[in-house]
């Protein structure tokens, strides 16, 4: 990896046993918004040191181990309870009837012709996807728990399942909830002025494109820990999660509790990227009988659960239309697309978030004229969709992506210059596209005339012509916008049961000059220690060493949704932000009468208060607060050196990042092998707080999409098995797979944000699939073979090409 | 059954059954929980420790084939002193080679075992030696990055001992 266009200042850090000799003292006195400055939180996990859910044990605790269905679609008959006098550390087995009082999981969205369910906490009468928890047995040890788990017999009858989404909605297939009308969840549909757009089309181009159901795969799986205070009458869960609010307000309402009496702590987290965004039955299951038992119980969610049980994203069909002017001008886009949503409607993003999405952000960064679209969340037997890094995009920009270089094929156009033909320019930002999306800044085109240069296109095709044997060379692109942050009209336009108001930080000056700062947010890789630290600093001109970041403890931070949607640095920056400039107000108030100055001279930097060249600093000015108030004229602000703010953005349509993928693949013929041979990336986050994180976030998420791209897939068989139970059936990227990849930032600022930062931490995710599709299709495409679906293994390559070769063979005979 | 384990230069007699990993003692009977749990099943190397010095996964090893055998060095045995970071620890904080920390020391253990056989890896070398260790979060550039450049300050220290030392 090569970085471009950034400085990545190196700053010592105290403690360590290794100082960097490059230090310089610019670099040293830049700690806040720009900066790269080593992380915080690193010291801890590198130390092996992090405390994650599976390192807390507590005295009397038990495990929890549960009895899954093996089938996909059943109803059960009975359920036999092992004798207890025949085994070894054996507390308990809890079927649905003990769980007296606790209601299923619900998740309603509020788009019109919604259908419900109920994802019960233990299945009572009927199993809908394979790893539904039927039966919870407790024992003083994992394995003991899983030796009783075994021993349980559940006699079920196996009903027809339903797993191909394509064939779910047929009048003929079992429903999957007895009240439903057909196996979907939710069916949207939008058309602007799509058939006036049509005529005159040069091209149409009519397309079928699928991506695989996936699993997200931190390394880490979910777990929690429940115990019940007596003291206070309070249940405390700590749960690998990325939404500890949101899981405190799902737990309350299925066990009946006060919000008071349920404290959620989400301590280090070994990776979310959305699978740890959501209510858990597992939790509420163990909260349950944490309280009944008064007794702690843990459960820690096994790789095999994980994978059999836990598949639950990315799954998406798309029957795509692109008419286009003969000069290339997308004049409108048609598309019906499915989502296979699974069995239930998860909490709290219910079962409609990515269907929702499809019709709202499947143009792109694109101009165009007309656009219909139709999206359905189909119900299945399989697990209960959840919005994986990047949600309905990495789906969306596949489809459109493919359909672009097809138009572009039909009019003997590059890649590139159709879409420079149909990007919004930057002279028209910001920019409220066809679907109602305002795309708040930025210089699309310039992104792509940028990855063309640093892929060097004439360089790549002048290769492309040599190799004419077995071993092709391809060049693909994506581009597309990544909207972060968007807050509460967006959402509640989505009709999601949970949606995003102002987002709250509290900042604190202590007694001994440090910052405290409280967000509801959760930190899981993405370093809000350090960019929140960073953030105080450029307010406070605190450094950043002398912030301490609270977050991940529902008793200890504000209500927040949590950390999803690549809003971190924008809401809770935001917030962070807000908050210390309250209380540099204040500090410059309490400094002013120390110094005998005007509160407006005073200037914050350094860890102190400057009026000119004279100076108090913050320890001075909190010391005098908290315990010199003496010092302190009679008029001083009793709000003293702590304040909390809600924070959004006005508007509240989030922040439009984007990116321009390409990729240049050598596509091996008789092995179907598909290796990436360079890839460049050229995005902008807007203003980066920490440039390094940024890169971060960015390869990470790359990766990821390289997974969705060759990778990654669950199958099932047609009885709704899922068939990789493990992770050498479940292939995830290595670094041999990962080329070089070059990253290259531009930096157009947002005008919604308070720093002119953008959300970007779904964004690498995005691209991939598209741009290796594209690049597969264009050095396949002399032989007329082409790819639509994603992952593109070995396998799926060779099937297009051979089909391609026996259509060429006809043709000739 | 009595098992005696020598970690981390430290000797340890723990009771345990006799189908326990060797990552469930380290994390259960020695309370070192800086060996993670991924997969259970050989694949992940989160719970990558050495063993005489060769990085094992201690998910598919049991805690009875460590009986008064090898040598096990775990993530909380490579700090060079309390509260410090060894050399490889520092480029991968340097680097921004982790995000989660999750597989961080199952990687580091993995460099730690690279750097002390091949004192001048080269990208290569280092793509090969952890790729069987996976990581969801960085997409693995920054800690590739992070083992080259722990090689380099290596490689410095020991061209300059004393420089180091301070």
């Amino acid at each position: 990896m090569c970085r471009a266009n950034i400085v990545m200042p190196v700053l010592p850090q105290m403690g360590f046993s290794v100082l960097t000799d490059s230090t310089t003292q610019d670099a040293a006195r830049h700690k806040g918004v720009g900066a790269s400055t080593r992380r915080h939180e690193d010291d801890r996990y590198l130390r092996g040191r992090g405390r994650f859910v599976g390192d807390i044990r507590r005295a009397g605790m038990l495990d929890m181990a549960f009895v899954r269905s093996p089938l996909a679609h059943a109803s059960i008959r009975s359920i036999t309870k092992p004798d207890a006098n025949s085994l070894r550390s054996v507390e308990g087995v809890y079927v649905a009837a003990d769980l007296t009082g606790v209601t299923g999981i619900v998740a309603n969205s509020a788009l019109p012709g919604f259908q419900a369910s109920v994802q019960p906490i233990l299945a009572d009468s009927k199993v809908r996807h394979v790893g539904e928890p039927i039966v919870a047995c407790l024992a003083q040890t994992r394995a003991a728990a899983e030796d009783l788990a075994e021993a349980v017999q559940v006699d079920l009858d196996e009903i027809a399942a339903v797993v191909e989404m394509t064939t779910a909605l047929d009048p003929e297939m079992p429903l999957l909830h007895d009240h439903w009308v057909q196996n979907a969840f939710l069916e949207t549909r939008t058309d602007i002025n799509f058939e006036n757009a049509i005529a005159g089309a040069a091209a149409v181009v009519k397309k079928s494109y699928r991506t695989a159901r996936q699993c997200m795969a931190p390394i880490e799986g979910r777990g929690c820990v429940a115990e019940w205070d007596r003291h206070l009458e309070q249940l405390t869960i700590h749960s690998a999660t990325q939404m500890p609010h949101i899981v405190r307000s799902g737990l309350a309402e299925c066990l009946g509790l006060d919000h008071a009496q349920v404290r959620i702590i989400a301590p280090d987290v070994g990776g979310g990227f959305g699978y740890k965004g959501i209510l858990l039955a597992e939790e509420v299951c163990a909260g349950f009988l944490a309280m009944k038992l008064d007794r702690p119980i843990r459960w820690l969610e096994d790789r095999r659960e994980h994978l059999t049980g836990g598949a639950n994203c990315r799954e998406h069909t798309y029957e795509i239309t692109g008419y286009a002017a003969a000069d290339g001008e997308i004049l409108a886009v048609d598309c019906d697309a499915l989502v296979d949503s699974g069995a239930y409607s998860s909490y709290p993003f219910s079962a409609c978030l990515e269907a929702a999405q499809v019709t709202s952000i499947l143009p792109g960064p694109y101009r165009m004229r007309g656009f219909r679209c139709k999206a359905t969340a189909v119900a299945t037997n399989k697990p209960p969709i959840l919005p994986f890094r990047g949600v309905a995009r990495t789906g969306v920009c596949f489809a459109m992506e493919l359909v672009m270089d097809a138009l572009a094929g039909e009019l003997g156009m590059s890649p590139e210059a159709i879409r420079e033909r149909n990007l919004v320019p930057a002279t028209d930002m910001p920019f409220t596209n066809i679907t109602n999306k305002f795309f708040d800044s930025g210089d699309y085109p310039q992104a792509l005339s940028k990855t063309v240069e640093a892929i060097d296109v004439a360089a790549v095709r002048a290769r492309q012509k040599l190799a004419t044997g077995r071993k092709r060379i391809g060049l693909g692109f994506a581009i597309f916008c990544e909207q972060g942050a968007h807050g509460t009209s967006v959402y509640h336009g989505w009709g999601i049961p949970m949606v995003p108001g102002f987002e709250q930080a509290t900042a604190r000056l202590t007694p001994d000059g440090w910052l405290e700062v409280r967000v509801g947010v959760h930190s899981h890789g993405q370093g809000l220690e350090t960019t929140l630290a960073q953030i105080a600093n450029e307010e406070l001109g605190v450094d950043p060493e002398k912030v301490r970041v609270v977050h991940g403890d529902t008793a200890y931070t504000p209500y927040s949704t949590g950390t999803w949607g690549s809003r971190c640095a924008v809401m809770a920056g935001g917030a962070v932000g807000t908050a210390s400039a309250e209380v540099g107000d204040r500090v410059r108030a309490i400094a002013a009468h120390l110094l005998q100055a005007r509160a407006e001279d005073i200037v914050l930097a350094d860890g102190a208060a400057y009026a000119g060249t004279a100076k108090v600093s913050l320890e001075e000015v909190a010391r005098t607060w908290y315990r010199q108030p003496q010092l302190l004229p009679a008029s001083v602000d009793p709000h003293g050196l702590e304040a909390t703010v809600g924070y959004r953005t006005t508007p509240d349509t989030g922040t439009f990042s984007y990116a321009c993928h390409a990729v240049v693949v050598e596509v091996d013929m008789d092995l179907g092998q598909v290796d990436l041979l360079d890839y460049v990336i050229v995005e902008d986050a807007g203003v980066m707080i920490n440039p390094m994180i940024v890169d971060g976030q960015v390869l990470g998420g790359v990766v990821q999409g390289i997974g969705t791209a060759l990778f990654e897939e669950m199958p099932f068989d047609g009885s709704g098995q899922p068939l990789a139970s493990t992770l050498a059936d479940y292939h995830l990227p290595v670094a041999a797979d990962i080329p070089p990849i070059r990253i290259i930032h531009m930096e157009t600022p947002s005008p919604l944000s308070r720093y002119g930062q953008k959300g970007i931490g779904e964004s690498g995710a995005i691209g991939p699939p598209a741009a290796i599709a594209n690049a597969v299709n264009d050095a396949l495409r002399d032989i007329g073979a082409e790819v639509t679906e994603v992952p593109m293994t070995p396998e799926r390559v060779l099937k297009v090409i051979a089909r391609a070769e026996a259509k060429s063979r006809e043709a000739v005979s | 059954m009595k098992c005696q384990l020598r970690v981390n230069g430290e000797d340890h007699t723990i009771d345990v059954e006799p189908r326990t990993t060797l990552l469930d003692a380290l994390r259960d009977n020695l309370k070192l929980t800086g060996t993670h749990v991924g997969c259970e099943h050989g694949i992940c190397g989160a719970c990558t420790v050495l063993a005489d010095g060769e990085p094992v996964r201690s998910c598919l090893m049991l805690a009875a084939q460590a009986d008064a055998g090898p040598e096990i060095t775990t993530i909380e045995g490579l700090s060079t002193a309390p509260g410090e970071l060894s050399i490889i620890q520092d480029a991968f904080c340097e680097a921004h080679g982790l995000q989660c920390g999750y597989c961080t020391p199952g990687m580091i253990i993995t460099a730690s075992a690279l750097l002390e056989r091949n004192a001048t890896p080269n990208r290569d070398d280092i793509v090969d030696a952890i790729s069987a260790n996976l990581c969801r979060c960085t997409g693995y550039g920054q800690i590739v990055e992070a083992i080259e450049l722990a090689a380099e300050k290596l490689r410095q220290r020991n061209a300059s001992p004393s420089e180091a030392s301070q």
